[in-house]
């Protein structure tokens, strides 16, 4: 009910922010409508209609001007509405980014169907374009959000002993402005998409059609939801923890979150900044990046690198911090040289907002730029060096409970050394200038986001699966979700390393006819590597509706999270817990428990 | 390069990871004495050696280049071998690590399972490894990375200069002389002087011939400026790795942004150069 009053909000929004320009533009003799312009004066009203549609108004504003705010619902309905319970958001954030996950999935599965053979099958050269376009800023979304989107919001607060997060009524707002993204990109896709990838380069994305402009409104919302997702998580790993929950104990994935948001919150601007930027070329004639008024293109590829390579950090911290988190536990094995992890994440924070222009060795930028990007780059694999000593110190001689959580896990440390060791290559100026828009970037990013990151978020998911849906889920099913995926993928990419070496660059609806052969190899193997994600969509919907009832802590993990019931009660604790010893004290003698729950009173 | 290592490696950890699973019943390995450890880190530094070996071997074993057409092409190779070589031991730690700690530490698990030994790693094993890595890192900083940056740079002279004008969606090649081709046909051994760009009011380009293994982005409204010495003859007709191929994407026909390179002899060239001129 108020998803549909979202969309009547929205829909008049939409038409109220158009109708208003159309009447200024009559009257001073222009045409009613003007595409580019009409959207982005329509789609902010359209977006404030949708919030207030959505309980915006309903559960918050209404209290401001005096009215009293309504009461959510507690069962399943609440999902569907404005809520600010963190649990209820970080279970919006999950769903509603693994089905974008599927949906840019599939779009990948329908590029490698054309990419199969030469010549055109499916699509012509514009389609492609567009369904390339939105396969790279859905993944891009999903991987910058799903983390900390879900799992950030739903077990940080409680590992950190918090009852919500700082700002519960930003975090919903945040949330809400997700669907409109997804949304207004689908839209675009459909209204004959836009053709310049995610990265949106002028003067392209300047001259290029009208879809583009519905790129640029959604994406820079997307920046919105960043950035206030990135300041919630500082204030409340800040200000929210528990008595003892002390720095130097805090679970290693409230850190990655910690230091993921930093980076959100300080480098998106960037990102929105320059797509702003191009709108503004676009729609009102500056001359930001038009070369025959003064403007450079190259600006824009300084701005947005800028964000945009501290990007992959905002998706790989808090992955770097859920796996480190399921190999401890699921070792039974502190968390080794936990505080030297600690320091490297802050160093990948730092060393982020100096990287940048390595994205641009061949973008004719100042030659004297090259080598210091060369070395800031390289630099980042020491402190990347001490996250692997941590991984390997830690399974080393401990107790592996070989479960899918664990085998995700395990998987995600050996794609990301490859991620990691192929980028090297892509830093290295000699080696750069012709690899470079090639297959093994593709390659070497899909190691780095899909072989790390989204692995990451499996072994999250499946971890922490039972807490938050108080379900246990089908090991056998997860085991072969997580042996179709590892293999698919390994021979879905491997083979794009090579292809992209002997010379097929990316971003391309057509290949010379000499690349067929790997071309099909990597089609074949793409297939493969979608049908794990039938198993995984199964498994999760049928345990999710009837699994057994899982116990409050399945894995014997010592993390609050798990001290509480399976889904926590409504305010996660009925005491405040206090915090006696680190949360990785597996094997030490005598160790004091991690948290104790004073008189908590138990809930079935 | 790693490809037919990492097919071996993949094929490798799978089998062992669904060893793994078939025998998860298995009760834990008795760990914990301290030549029982040793035994652990000997057995697992064996199979870094294979690992290793294995990678490298599949690096020699294997070669994924198209054809090198400069002395550029020698150099990027040279440069990527290179550091197919470094990493190899480096992936082949992670997978020791990894397969022999599944294999060897796994346990049936449960809610109250045994735990591991409480190493946290306060000791001198981090600063070691930070001293390892750093020295590593440096290392490839320096070579290939400055050096190779360097030498990239060194040689700023040419025998010709040939303008490159990239446009939605093909390629101009202007010789001097007022010639103008829609085939980048260049004379063996002759320093080749690049000078790219794209017109005002167009978008971006990128100038990459793979036999070449150089790339420079076509700036409306800027010069950049590339050189090559080709010292292979060759056909794009026969050899795709002679093109030009737009390598930045330009919008609806950029994957059809390519263009005919031909490396031939002097005389070859001469005779097509004369004939230009006549039209
Ligand atoms: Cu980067
Ligand atoms: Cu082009």
């Amino acid at each position: 009910m108020p998803l549909l009053l979202g969309f009547i909000f929205g829909g008049v929004g939409f038409a109220v922010g158009a109708g208003l320009l159309g009447a200024i533009r009559t009257s001073m003799g222009l045409e009613f409508w003007s595409t580019d312009m009409s959207w982005s004066i329509a789609y902010p009203v359209a977006l404030l209609g949708w919030l207030a549609g959505v309980g915006g108004w309903k559960y918050w504003a209404t209290e401001w001007f005096g009215g009293t705010p309504a009461v959510s619902p507690k069962g399943v309905s609440r999902y569907f509405e404005f809520n600010m319970d963190h649990k209820v958001i970080g279970i919006q954030y999950g769903v509603t980014f693994v089905a974008l996950f599927l949906l840019s999935g599939l779009t990948a599965m329908a590029i490698r169907y054309e990419l199969m053979h030469p010549g055109m099958q499916l699509f012509n050269e514009d389609q492609y374009n567009a369904a390339m376009s939105f396969h790279g800023i859905g993944m891009v979304a999903v991987a910058v959000a799903i983390v900390m989107g879900c799992f950030g919001n739903y077990v940080v607060p409680i590992m950190i002993g918090a009852r919500d997060m700082a700002f519960p009524r930003i975090n919903a707002l945040s949330f809400w402005l997700v669907p409109p993204v997804a949304i207004t990109l689908v839209i675009a896709v459909l209204l004959g998409g836009w053709d310049t990838g995610w990265t949106a380069y002028p003067p392209l994305s300047v001259l290029t059609k009208s879809g583009q402009t519905l790129f640029n409104l959604a994406v820079t919302t997307f920046g919105v939801v960043s950035i206030l997702g990135g300041i919630n998580f500082i204030v409340t790993i800040i200000y929210e923890r528990a008595p003892g929950m002390t720095w130097g104990r805090l679970p290693i994935m409230v850190w990655g979150t910690f230091a993921g948001s930093i980076i959100a919150f300080f480098f998106t601007q960037g990102f929105a900044a320059g797509l702003l930027m191009v709108l503004f070329d676009r729609v009102i004639g500056t001359s930001f990046f038009g070369a025959a008024h003064g403007g450079s293109a190259l600006l824009y590829e300084h701005v947005f690198w800028f964000y945009s390579h501290p990007a992959v950090y905002v998706m790989v911290l808090p992955a770097f911090g859920a796996v480190l988190e399921v190999l401890s536990h699921m070792s039974r094995k502190p968390l080794y040289a936990y505080k030297w992890v600690v320091g490297a994440m802050l160093g990948i924070v730092a060393l982020s907002g100096v990287v940048w222009a390595h994205h641009m060795f061949t973008s004719g930028m100042a030659d004297y730029l090259h080598a210091p990007f060369l070395v800031l780059t390289e630099m980042i694999s020491i402190p990347t060096g001490i996250i692997f000593l941590s991984v390997l110190g830690t399974i080393w001689a401990g107790r592996l409970w070989v479960r899918t959580p664990m085998l995700f896990a395990l998987a995600f440390i050996f794609n990301f050394t490859i991620g990691g060791l192929t980028g090297i290559y892509l830093a290295d100026m000699p080696t750069d200038v012709h690899l470079h828009d090639t297959y093994f970037v593709v390659a070497h990013f899909h190691y780095t986001i899909m072989g790390g990151e989204i692995f990451a978020l499996f072994a999250a998911l499946y971890y922490w699966f039972p807490k938050m849906t108080g379900r246990e889920f089908n090991e056998t099913l997860g085991k072969i979700h997580f042996f179709i995926m590892f293999i698919g993928f390994q021979l879905t990419f491997i083979p794009m390393f090579q292809v992209g070496v002997r010379g097929m660059n990316r971003r391309i609806a057509d290949f010379p006819a000499a690349y067929e052969g790997a071309n099909v190899w990597i089609s074949m193997s793409g297939f493969l590597l979608g049908i794990s994600f039938i198993f995984f969509t199964v498994n999760m919907i049928l345990s999710w509706v009837r699994g057994r009832q899982a116990a409050a802590n399945p894995w014997g993990a010592s993390t609050l999270e798990w001290q509480i019931s399976s889904p926590p009660p409504e305010h996660n604790f009925d005491e405040i817990p206090v915090i006696q010893e680190g949360p990785y004290e597996y094997g030490v003698p005598g160790a004091t428990p991690h948290a104790r729950l004073t008189g908590a009173v138990k809930h079935a | 390069m790693a490809v037919i290592v990492a097919v071996v490696v993949t094929a490798i950890v799978g089998i062992l990871g669904a060893g793994a699973l078939l025998l998860d019943r298995r009760p834990p390995a008795p760990a914990g004495e301290q030549n029982g450890m040793n035994r652990h880190l000997a057995v697992a530094a064996i199979l870094w050696v294979i690992f290793t070996a294995l990678s490298l071997a599949g690096a020699v074993a294997m070669d994924p280049f198209p054809t090198g057409a400069a002395p550029e092409a020698a150099f990027s190779d040279h440069a990527f071998r290179l550091m197919t070589y470094m990493g190899a031991p480096i992936l082949g730690l992670v997978l020791a690590g990894l397969v022999y700690s599944v294999l060897t530490f796994r346990s049936v698990g449960g809610a109250d399972a045994e735990d591991g030994p409480p190493m946290k790693g306060t000791g001198m094993v981090p600063k070691v490894w930070l001293g390892a890595t750093t020295a590593l890192a440096v290392t490839v900083m320096v070579s290939p990375g400055l050096t190779g940056l360097a030498e990239m740079r060194a040689d700023r002279t040419s025998d010709m200069t040939i303008k490159m004008t990239g446009q939605r969606w093909s390629w101009t090649a202007d010789y001097p002389g007022g010639i103008t081709s829609d085939e980048l046909v260049l004379p063996v051994n002759k320093r080749v002087k690049f000078e790219v760009t794209a017109p005002e009011g167009d978008v971006l380009h990128s100038f990459w011939v793979p036999a070449f293994r150089n790339k420079i982005d076509a700036v409306p409204g800027m010069t950049t400026v590339t050189y090559i010495t080709p010292n292979r003859i060759g056909d794009g007709k026969d050899d795709v790795a002679y093109r030009v191929q737009c390598a930045e994407l330009c919008g609806l026909m950029h994957a059809r942004m390519a263009m005919n390179v031909r490396v031939v002899d002097a005389a070859e060239y001469d005779k097509w150069l004369a004939g230009k001129v006549k039209k």
